[in-house]
This record gives structure tokens, C-alpha cells and sequence, in this order.
């Protein structure tokens, strides 16, 4: 099932500025290895949980994996054949604000290369390019 | 630790900020702060080349040449990244002496196979790979062993545990978490905060609430 809050509050919210690139949750952070995003993306609730799917099918029981985008945006959409006009349509999905360099996914207690063999199905499901990182050593 | 401080050629900032520093990168420079020891900290362009290859090989402790001035001894101490987090932008540098006692971070590398680790479904977890010790310039290390053969199903290792060598403190949280063993579950629970909902449903706006309150409290009147 795809995620969303529990609350919010308000329950819908406006568009907000993409061109940035990513501060914070940009190196990985929990695991071992991540997938980290190349481009800006509303990534949604359903394409979350599509790439977890397909790393948790790959993976079976090893590993761990963690998520580390949530969806709290609200898009809305207008229905089909409907005019202009008459206010904010209501909510249609979910969706996390993804920046380049956004670390998606991240895995642990794996090697590395079947990390990196699910991680590149998960990147089939992601509506953007993405690439396996692995931990960075303390500097 | 290397025994020899490497070199660092580097020239001083005048002009400070994104748009300078961006400059200084493409003219194979790495911007960087020396700090430390009471007197005023001071902009560089360091020599991104040479810099780069000795911090990426771990080393953190160089003599930095500055102009006519004299060489001063400096310790890395913080390291800023790009937006990917794969290059160098910016390092923070502190004057040190040789001799002198400093907080550094250490990588720890855990070495050594547990049986633990042959029940299906086990996984090790490293929530932590590094950890702050003090310890003297000269005896930095690389990286700190932690022995994880006798780590068991369930159980942890935490900071404290750390085999430190004389004249090593741990700076860090003794109870900080550097290794644990857990047997993943078949099912695994959403993540905190989020909640299975079925489609129609929405999240609860808070606002809505106090709304509906306020317009009670305005029939009452």
C-alpha cells in the first residue's frame, strides 16, 4: 500500500520552487550501500513502494533495506473534461520532493554486489537516474 | 599514521564567498579556513591537486605553506562536499603542534567473522562507522579494529567497547551503537510515521478540527 501522513495540517499546498539540489540526505547515512538520485523528481508514494518491492523480491531475506524519502507532499489534479476555475482540485497522490543527489534506498548486510544487483531494479522503477554509493569513509 | 607531514602549497583569500570560491575551484584551487591557536582565521586557496590526493588517502595532518610565510602545521578538521557528496569544496584546517592533544574522528573497520552470522536470516548492522577520539597529532590513526567474532544474536557493541591504545580517550558517546546482529523479521513493519491507508482515505488535517470548534463556539454565542 502506498504511504502517506498520518496528519497533516493543511490538505493541500502549493507547487514550491524545484531548482535545488540536495543539502541533507544526500550521502547514506543507515546502511552500506544507496541508491542516490541524479535529477529533481516529485517521486511518488506508488514508485516508493513499486522500488521497495522490487528490492525486497530480489533481496528475499537478507539485507535490510531503508527508505529514506517519505511522501508528504499532496498533489492535487483536476478531472478530465472539467473547466478552469472553481478552486484547488482535491488531492490525487502523494508524493516525496526528490533533488539531485537525494539519497532514495539504502541496504545493509549485503554484499556488494548483490546490493548493486537490486539496487539496478530499483532503478528501473524510478522515474529518474539514479546511481549505487556506497558508505563514505570518516574524514 | 604516516610518519612525514606532506606539503600543502596554498595562496590567501581576499574575496570571500560562493561566487569567489567557485572561481578559485576552476582555477585548480581548494578553498579552505585555517583557524586555531587564538589568532585569526585565514582564507586559502589551497593546491587542489596535490590536497586532494592526500586527503582522499586518509591523511590529516599537513604543513601548510602560505605564502612567504612560514610552514604551520594543521590538522583537518572538517571536509565540506558537493551536492552528490562526491568531490572536495571546502576543508577547515587547525593549527596544531605536533605534540599538542586533539579530537579527530576515526573510521572503525570491523574485522573478524561471527558464528552469529551463519543463522538464516541474520544480518549485521554498523550504525555508526566512526567514532571521536582524542589523542596526540603524531599518533592519528587510520582506522580503529573492532573485533566482532564474539558479537552474538541480539546483542551489541557499543563505543565503549573499543580497545582503545594508550594515550587514546574516546571523545564520542561510550554508548553509541558500532555493531549489532538482528535476524530480520519475514514481514517488515511500514517505517515510523507512516500509515497503511486504503485509497479514499486521506491523512487527518489538523486545522479542520479546530475549525470545526471555532464555528461550535460561534453558535453558542
Amino acid at each position: 500500500m502506498p504511504r502517506m501522513p498520518k496528519r497533516v495540517k493543511f490538505r493541500k499546498e502549493f507547487r514550491r520552487a524545484r531548482d535545488r539540489k540536495a543539502t541533507k540526505g544526500n550521502f547514506v547515512a543507515y546502511g552500506d550501500y544507496g541508491l542516490q538520485s541524479l535529477e529533481q523528481v516529485w517521486l511518488t508514494a506508488r514508485q516508493i513502494e513499486a522500488g521497495r518491492i522490487a528490492a525486497q523480491h530480489f533481496l528475499r531475506r537478507d539485507g535490510k533495506i531503508y527508505i529514506r524519502v517519505f511522501p508528504d507532499k499532496p498533489v492535487s489534479k483536476k478531472p478530465l473534461e472539467t473547466r478552469m476555475g472553481k478552486g484547488k482540485a482535491e488531492v490525487d497522490y502523494w508524493a516525496a520532493r526528490v533533488k539531485p543527489g537525494t539519497m532514495l534506498y539504502e541496504i545493509s548486510g549485503v554484499t556488494e554486489d548483490r546490493a548493486r544487483r537490486a539496487m539496478v531494479r530499483v532503478a528501473m522503477k524510478m522515474p529518474v537516474r539514479c546511481r549505487f554509493v556506497g558508505r563514505r569513509v570518516a574524514i | 599514521m604516516a610518519t612525514e607531514t606532506h606539503v600543502l602549497r596554498s595562496t590567501k583569500r581576499d574575496r570571500l564567498g560562493t561566487r569567489y570560491a567557485r572561481r578559485v575551484r576552476e582555477a585548480g584551487g581548494l578553498p579552505g579556513v585555517v583557524y586555531g591557536h587564538g589568532q585569526a582565521p585565514v582564507h586559502v586557496a589551497i593546491e587542489a591537486k596535490d590536497a586532494l590526493l592526500h586527503i582522499n588517502a586518509g591523511e590529516k595532518v599537513f604543513s601548510l605553506k602560505m605564502d612567504s610565510d612560514a610552514d604551520e602545521t594543521v590538522l583537518l578538521k572538517d571536509v565540506q562536499f558537493d551536492y552528490l557528496g562526491t568531490n572536495i569544496i571546502h576543508v577547515d584546517l587547525a593549527r596544531v603542534d605536533l605534540n599538542e592533544m586533539v579530537e579527530v574522528q576515526a573510521h572503525v573497520r570491523l574485522v573478524g567473522e561471527s558464528d552469529a552470522m551463519k543463522e538464516a536470516g541474520a544480518i549485521l548492522l554498523h550504525p555508526t562507522n566512526s567514532i571521536e577520539i582524542r589523542c596526540r597529532v603524531t599518533d592519528i590513526p587510520e582506522h580503529i579494529e573492532l573485533d566482532i567474532s564474539e558479537l552474538e544474536i541480539g546483542h551489541s557493541l557499543h563505543a565503549s567497547d573499543l580497545k582503545l591504545p594508550s594515550g587514546f580517550e574516546l571523545a564520542s558517546d561510550p554508548d553509541d551503537v558500532l555493531a549489532n546482529i538482528v535476524i530480520k523479521q519475514e514481514v517488515e513493519e511500514p517505517a515510523e510515521g507512516a500509515e497503511v491507508v486504503g485509497e479514499g482515505e486521506g491523512p487527518e488535517v489538523i486545522t479542520e478540527k479546530k475549525d470545526e470548534s471555532d464555528s461550535e463556539g460561534e453558535k453558542k454565542e
